[in-house]
């Protein structure tokens, strides 16, 4: 009796155990296979906002080459003490979640994203690429996403053929093909994509206009002529807009529990030099009363000297930059702006070049709430704002600079292509006295993609932050 | 694969009707004898020996009463061969009368009878591989709250990492890592059940959560048998590439009557190895400080490290001093005053019973232990239950089950605990003069508002709490189906939920709103299956031992987190109780493998043996393609001695063995389509992206192969045994999820081709030096020295590099043509002669080539115990070294650059040998200019704490360039190189002194059975080389050590164990 027991028992649990095939099993509860285009599109935006927004790119590291911010505590990044793995977000997330999610956009059938989704997807990705070579310089781009250990490309065949890119995404983004949802920046509205991607086609025309002026030229010329036009308006500037916790703007999350930047000192006094009325909205009074002005850190110092600059007595950025609901910007009007005006300047295109420059800090006067029409002519009367056409990069870089407040990544490359304004190294900075020209690569480049990484070394020179660009010519 | 599986039970329902065809044989009635069989000395009844008829292939097994019974149609008189494992084969000639036979047990290794794969014990003789064991009292009485670290350095062949800390996980591995990616954690096995040991959310805590194994209460154990490799374990299949450690619990088999155990330990633990820090210099930089407000607002009060005013009792305000100045004066032990006396508790009473038909074992077990750092405990609580019953003559039924509380109100916060938890990284920043008590007496005062909250606020508010419920049990059925064959039929689980909760108070540095999250694991590990096991002597010289079985694994967990980022109002730990929207996330993974397998072994007179084995498995986590893989292993073993008949007084003992081994191995549940995560979504929009990790829909089975010879012989009687192996493995085709170049378009892809060797020697060597009536000494030594070697990642050989596991800037590699585990980081910039570059400013420069720097497995293991009996008398002394292998420290990388540390004095001041510099004009931008040859120009202020680095310009000439000290030991903070270490440690590991009370004066005190055992663990250091720290400290148990990253200090253990037995 109890051997027929155990026998049915042995039985009936082998069979039972047969009810879910293996396969169930093994199908993921966890995660989706389908991927949708507008929920990958919110995604690549928020997360681009926030690279190219956050601590890594920017503020700790770009925002202090260029002196926008400084350090008072903790200064190996504004000595450029730093390693290579000080600059691996801006690639693997460049590379790793945006360029992969775009492209899984662009190569969606039609039945899942219409061309406009296209359109934007490549026009996101070029943005991408580009910000991924001014920083390192060669990059993968021809086989990045294809094959687990892609070849770099030169800054040139990059520069060229993001331009060729664009082209194609203009052509793809059409009012007419299709509805856009889950698009934070432009909710939808394809004209105003269309104006980004000329003005990014023009700030990659100046990009390489001092290496390759006859190409630049050319792009120039598309991108002005397209019928698509340019960003015209501060309402059609490209930015992210931020929330509240916790999908605060990343330099406000970053102050609530930390109190290590100041506006740099270089800044502060340049827009003193200038009376700018941009400086109330850049910098705080610091919060020692008795300082009673504006007083920014200097760059570059050891910790002890930073910190004795004391944080009572210095000025933190701007309430502007630190709300939770702050924007990212991203293209601004003034930037296109300033980019025809340099465009005009190079003989590229015909036009005012005093005057779009005027306008481009004008433009910059309204993006920070700025309106005030006399102040406004105020500043752009006097002598030292004037717009000096024997040497248009001082005038155009200078203003630029300002006007780039923020945007680390882009003020660092126009900073290091138009070399104005004269930045001078801090006093404890690690370089010999030069500011960095570059990023390092990722040092995982080293053990995963090393002959790759050992041919764009020996193209474009050491793997160090001094090494320049092929588009910084000097 | 519906086809496969119906064969898969085609299979069972056949090997069942053999059992049911076997079953209807019966001999041919003609005459009957009735017996019993005995142990010659107790005269206890020796239960499952096996009789045969001599010249016949007639025989029977005794029953739990020692008796057996044959009705048979030989004549009387008969010759009856008798044999038992452990004892000596005897043969007894009969008639008709009932028998009484004696079996004298064999005192020496031709004899030992070992646990084999699947519960199965064997004479150790006929098996091709080593096992080793070790008795639960050498785990249990020294009190280890985490027993695998009691096995350090007394088994060859397997590296245990002990916890940091006193409340951690440790980290076991037999053989050497086999897997470049995977668990390389050997497969626990209970009683016959398979054992989570795993470690959640290991890596992405704040705090080291004990890995799971370490629930078991040794008090339970009666023996744990090491399978190194998969020669011994090849029948476990999929889970044994690793080893397998066998567990076999107390039972309440051989207990005569009514037997109650009483067993109390208490444990003092001090924190060892805390950094050596200087005394000369307080917190600041460039020799000043003043405190107003902690975060910038007096001079450098912000600044958490001790590069300020010397400690010479000049007078400066401080955090607790209002303003006032007061003494500035080290504080030497304000680190080591921080810490308490642990202090363990561990209670247990269990009660035991035998007799014919049943037998059980019932316990329970309280272990409270009081951590070292303050506020940190664990409670403890196991019942367990072990119990036999013989339903009829062929039957028999058992349960046993174990059920564990644990319950955590708060673990140590550890490395990645960050400012709000982790101990050592405040304490590394500590300023040298902060006074630990005046922290103490008022937890919201702070030394540095900066960074840090008050190290008790932090201790008792900023609370992980984990509670886990645990049942691990089995229902098992024996069936004597005829005489030599047995069904054996169990179903086991292993089941627990884990809970854990995470408080930060409102109002911590960084965290100001504070915090709470709830981390709920469920782990479901169930086992089933069913064994005929055949044992028969074919002949006179040939025997057979078979076996074959099927099972059903089912695995699953589940995860479920949730976290109020920022709390609304103070101290109210709900997930309700948040400003923001709660992130949360949930997980489930489920996975089934049925297994069938089979086992002979083949013995000839009983000096050679032949055993194979071979195991089909079908795993739901491989595509249905590659679904179902095949392993077979062979090994033999000779005993010359008896093969020769060599009989001598010098050689008692020789065997050769060997074998060869194949296991394969299947992947983690999800690994073959890619997928896409969603993430918080962004004001009503959601959110998708990549899980940047590209999988992989066409995995084959990883596959592991060994091979291993030894030689086993003992000499002189006893005196000295000698056990060697050689094994050499190769694991190929293994699964890695290889980090790849994000330009890829992943961070990760799943490949298929890793391969990777392992091999090494193993020597045991045990002797008896002194072997008098009333005083003993044994040696016991055990050396094992590993070797791997990473031989290829993918087919391409695209990829040279795995990525383990990264910290501080150094990366943990499996490296193409390198041992596994290299250290690969920054190093020095050299020149041709491979001096140090400096740049112009005098600092040495990085090097932008990474290098590999080292790597974390040591070259050899071995471990001494000497053992010292003196009548009732035992004293246990261990030493145990781990020989080579690097480690990063990121305690010494840290201490250097916040000048802590006492190795950062030299230079600092002309009394350590500091240089003499000076602004020129008074100037600090102005270079420093070293004094040279009298006095600096009038007027200028002198520094003292100069320095010069080693090296040399990049031109070759010689640094003249002077920096100061902080500069100095600063400026290494990114070269990973200076910051490498030989992990070489010898250790005093255990020394134990046990007092049995003789059995004569525990019989008058009315017991069975007393002892007293004084044990410490972790004495001193014999030899180490990195400073500050423990080299052996596993903050987790996955595969990427080497890394020390502001690792608590070990405990030195006192413990003091009382047993009684009524």
């Amino acid at each position: 009796m109890l051997k027929k027991l155990l026998y049915t028992t042995l039985i009936a649990l082998t069979l039972s155990s047969c009810n879910d095939t293996l396969d169930d099993i093994n199908a993921n509860p966890n995660a989706t296979e389908t991927p949708l285009a507008p929920y990958l599109l919110t995604g690549t935006l928020k997360q681009g906002a926030d690279l190219y927004w956050g601590d890594g790119n920017n503020f700790n590291s770009s925002l202090l080459f260029v002196q926008h911010w400084a350090k008072i505590q903790y200064t190996e990044p504004d000595r450029y003490d730093v390693s290579n793995t000080s600059f691996t977000s801006l690639w693997n997330t460049g590379y790793a979640t945006l360029i992969t999610d775009l492209n899984t956009i662009i190569k969606f059938p039609d039945a899942q994203a219409n061309s406009n989704y296209k359109g934007i997807a490549l026009t996101l990705r070029s943005w991408t690429f580009l910000l991924l070579t001014d920083a390192y310089g060669s990059i993968p781009y021809k086989e990045a996403g294809l094959k687990v250990t892609p070849a770099y490309n030169t800054q040139k065949e990059v520069y060229t053929g993001l331009l060729d890119d664009l082209k194609q995404a203009q052509s793809l983004l059409n009012t007419a093909n299709g509805a856009v949802t889950g698009d934070l920046v432009y909710k939808g509205e394809i004209s105003k994509w269309k104006k980004l991607v000329n003005s990014l086609r023009l700030r990659i025309a100046l990009r390489i206009s001092d290496r390759e002026p006859a190409l630049a030229k050319q792009a120039a010329i598309d991108a002005t002529s397209d019928a698509g036009g340019l960003i015209s308006s501060n309402a059609d500037t490209f930015k992210f807009t931020y929330i509240s916790s916790p999908q605060q703007n990343p330099a406000s999350a970053w102050f609530e529990t930390r109190d290590d930047f100041r506006i740099s000192k270089t800044l502060v006094d340049k827009l003193y030099e200038l009376s700018d009325p941009r400086l109330p909205v850049y910098a705080q009074l610091p919060s020692d009363a008795s300082v009673g002005k504006y007083v920014g850190g200097a760059n570059g110092l050891s910790n002890s000297d930073a910190n004795s600059q004391g944080f009572a007595k210095t000025s933190k950025p701007g309430t502007y930059f630190l709300t939770s609901a702050s924007p990212a910007v991203i293209a601004s009007y003034s930037e296109t702006l300033f980019n025809l005006a340099e465009a005009v300047a190079r003989g590229y295109i015909s036009g005012d070049a005093e005057q779009y420059y005027k306008n481009a800090i004008t433009a910059s006067f309204n993006q920070f709430g700025i309106t005030d029409a006399t102040a406004i002519s105020n500043y752009l009367n006097q002598a030292t704002v004037k717009y000096d056409a024997t040497n248009y990069a001082k005038s155009i870089g200078t203003q630029k600079w300002i006007a780039f407040y923020g945007q680390g990544l882009d003020a660092f490359t126009e900073w290091r292509r138009l070399d104005y304004p004269v930045l001078k190294a801090g006093p404890a900075t690690v370089l010999d006295g030069k500011i960095p020209s570059r990023f390092f690569y990722p040092g995982t480049e080293q053990s995963l993609n090393g002959d790759s990484y050992q041919a764009a070394v020996a193209g474009q020179g050491k793997d160090l932050l001094t090494t320049k660009l092929w588009f910084d010519v000097k | 694969m519906k086809k496969k599986l119906n064969r898969y039970i085609l299979l069972c329902i056949f090997l069942i009707s053999i059992g049911v065809n076997a079953q209807e044989t019966k001999p041919l009635i003609q005459s009957k004898l009735e017996g019993t069989v005995v142990d010659a000395v107790t005269k206890e009844p020796v239960i499952g020996a096996s009789i045969n008829i001599k010249g016949t292939t007639h025989g029977v097994v005794t029953d739990f009463d020692g008796k057996f019974y044959f009705q048979t149609g030989q004549k009387f008189p008969y010759t009856l061969i008798v044999s038992y494992l452990g004892y000596k084969k005897t043969e007894v000639v009969v008639n008709k009368n009932a028998v009484v036979i004696d079996l004298t047990q064999e005192q020496n290794a031709l004899s030992e009878v070992v646990v084999t794969a699947l519960g199965i014990t064997k004479e150790k003789k006929s098996l091709g591989y080593t096992t080793q064991a070790l008795k639960g009292k050498e785990l249990a009485s020294t009190k280890e709250t985490n027993f695998l670290n009691s096995l350090t350095g007394k088994l060859a062949g397997v590296r245990i990492t002990n916890s940091q800390g006193d409340m951690g996980s440790s980290r076991i591995i037999i053989r050497g890592e086999t897997s470049i990616a995977g668990n390389n954690q050997p497969l626990f096995v209970v009683d016959g059940v398979p054992v989570d040991n795993s470690q959640l959310n290991a890596g992405g805590a704040t705090r080291d959560f004990r890995n799971a194994i370490a629930d078991l209460n040794p008090q339970d154990i009666e023996t744990l048998t090491v399978l190194k490799g998969p020669n011994a374990a090849a029948l476990y299949g999929s889970r044994a590439a690793h080893g397998v450690v066998l567990i076999t619990t107390k039972s309440g088999k051989g207990q005569n009557g009514l037997g109650i155990t009483f067993n109390s330990g208490i444990t003092v633990s001090q924190v060892t190895t805390l950094p050596d820090f200087q005394n000369s210099y307080g917190q600041g930089s460039n020799g000043k400080f003043s405190f107003v407000d902690g975060k910038g607002g007096g001079v450098n009060d912000g600044v958490d490290e001790s590069w300020g005013p010397r400690l010479d009792g000049r007078l400066i305000p401080q955090f607790y001093s209002n303003g006032q100045a007061v003494p500035f004066v080290a504080h030497p032990n304000n680190v080591k005053d921080f810490f308490n006396t642990g202090l363990t508790y561990d209670n247990s009473i269990s009660v035991a019973k035998s007799d014919e038909k049943s037998d059980f074992r019932v316990g329970v077990n309280n272990q409270k232990q009081l951590g070292t750092v303050p506020n940190s405990e664990i409670n403890k609580t196991n019942f367990t239950i072990n119990t036999n019953y013989q339903i009829s003559k062929s039957i028999k039924v058992g349960v046993t089950g174990n059920y564990i509380v644990t319950d955590a109100p708060q673990l140590p916060g550890g490395p990645s605990g960050g400012r709000a938890a982790g101990v050592m990284l405040q304490f590394l920043w500590f300023g040298r003069q902060v006074d630990i008590n005046e922290l103490d007496k008022d937890w919201t005062r702070n030394w540095n508002n900066s960074y840090y909250s008050n190290p008790y606020w932090n201790a008792y508010y900023n609370t992980t709490s984990q509670q886990r419920n645990r049942l691990i049990g089995d229902i098992h059925l024996e069936a004597k189906l005829f005489d030599g064959l047995d069904f054996k039929f169990r179903t086991g689980v292993d089941y627990y939920n884990d809970r854990r909760k995470y408080t930060i108070k409102y109002g911590t540095n960084g965290t100001p709103f504070g915090s709470y999250a709830e981390d709920a694991y469920t782990v479901n590990e169930q086992n089933t299956e069913g064994l005929f096991h055949y044992n028969k002597n074919l002949s006179e010289d040939f025997t057979l031992d078979a076996l074959a079985g099927f099972n059903i694994r089912n695995h699953s967990d589940a995860n479920n987190y949730q976290k109020a980022p920022r709390l609304a109002v103070p101290d109210l730990y709900t997930l309700t109780n948040s400003r923001d929207p709660l992130t949360s996330s949930n997980t489930l993974s489920r996975l089934r493998v049925y297994s069938a397998y089979a086992s002979a072994q083949l013995g000839f007179r009983n000096y050679a043996f032949l055993n194979l084995t071979a195991r089909n498995d079908w795993s739901s986590t491989l595509p249905s393609s590659n679904r179902s893989y095949f392993y077979p292993s062979i090994n033999g073993s000779l005993v010359l001695t008896d093969a020769l008949n060599i009989k001598s007084n010098t050689l008692d003992f020789l065997k050769l063995r060997g074998g060869w081994s194949e296991v394969g191995n299947d992947a983690d549940p999800y690994q073959l389509s890619t997928v896409y995560n969603f993430q918080t979504a962004f004001d009503g929009n959601p959110i998708q992206t990549s899980s940047q990790k590209k999988l992989n829909q066409d995995l084959k089975p990883e596959t592991t192969r060994s091979t291993e010879v030894g030689i086993e012989s003992s000499f002189w009687k006893n005196r000295l045994h000698f056990d060697v192996a050689y094994y050499n493995t190769n694991s190929f085709d293994q699964i890695l999820e290889i980090k790849t170049t994000a330009s890829s378009g992943y961070n990760s892809q799943l490949i298929n081709a890793g391969k990777i060797n392992n091999q090494g020697i193993e020597v045991q060597l045990d002797g008896n030096p002194i072997q008098l009536e009333n005083f003993k000494w044994n040696v016991g030594v055990n050396y094992s020295k590993n070797t791997s070697k990473v031989e290829i990642l993918d087919y391409d050989k695209k990829i040279q590099n795995y990525t383990i596991g990264s910290s501080g800037g150094v990366d943990v590699l499996a490296s193409v043509g390198q041992a596994y585990g290299a250290l690969y980081g920054t190093a020095y910039e050299r020149d041709a002669n491979g001096n140090i570059v400096v740049g112009a400013n005098g600092l040495p420069k990085a090097d932008p080539t990474k290098k590999v720097l080292g790597h974390y497995t040591p070259d050899y293991l071995a471990g001494v115990t000497n053992t010292f009996t003196y009548k009732n008398l035992e004293l246990s002394v261990l030493v145990d070294a781990s020989v080579g292998g690097e480690l990063f420290s990121g305690t010494n990388r840290t201490g250097n650059y916040t000048g802590v540390l006492a190795q950062t004095l030299p230079g600092r001041g002309a009394e350590n040998g500091g240089l003499s510099y000076y602004y020129p004009g008074n100037n600090t931008s102005n270079p420093k200019t070293l004094v040279t040859g009298g006095a600096a120009p009038g007027g200028v202020a002198v520094y003292d704490d100069g320095m010069i680095f080693g090296g040399v310009f990049a031109d070759g000439t010689p640094n003249n360039k002077v920096i100061s000290a902080q500069e100095y030991y600063k400026a290494s903070y990114n070269i990973s190189e200076a910051y490498i270490y030989s992990s070489t440690y010898v250790k005093l590991r255990e020394v134990r002194l046990t007092y049995n009370v003789d059995k004569k004066l525990a019989k008058k005190l009315g017991l069975q059975g007393a002892s007293i055992t004084a044990a410490g663990r972790n004495l001193l250091f014999i030899y180490k080389d990195v400073p500050n720290i423990d080299p052996e400290t596993a903050f987790n148990t996955g595969n990427a050590q080497g890394l020390e990253s502001l690792a608590l200090p070990t405990t030195r253990n006192f413990s003091l164990n009382v047993n009684l037995k009524f």
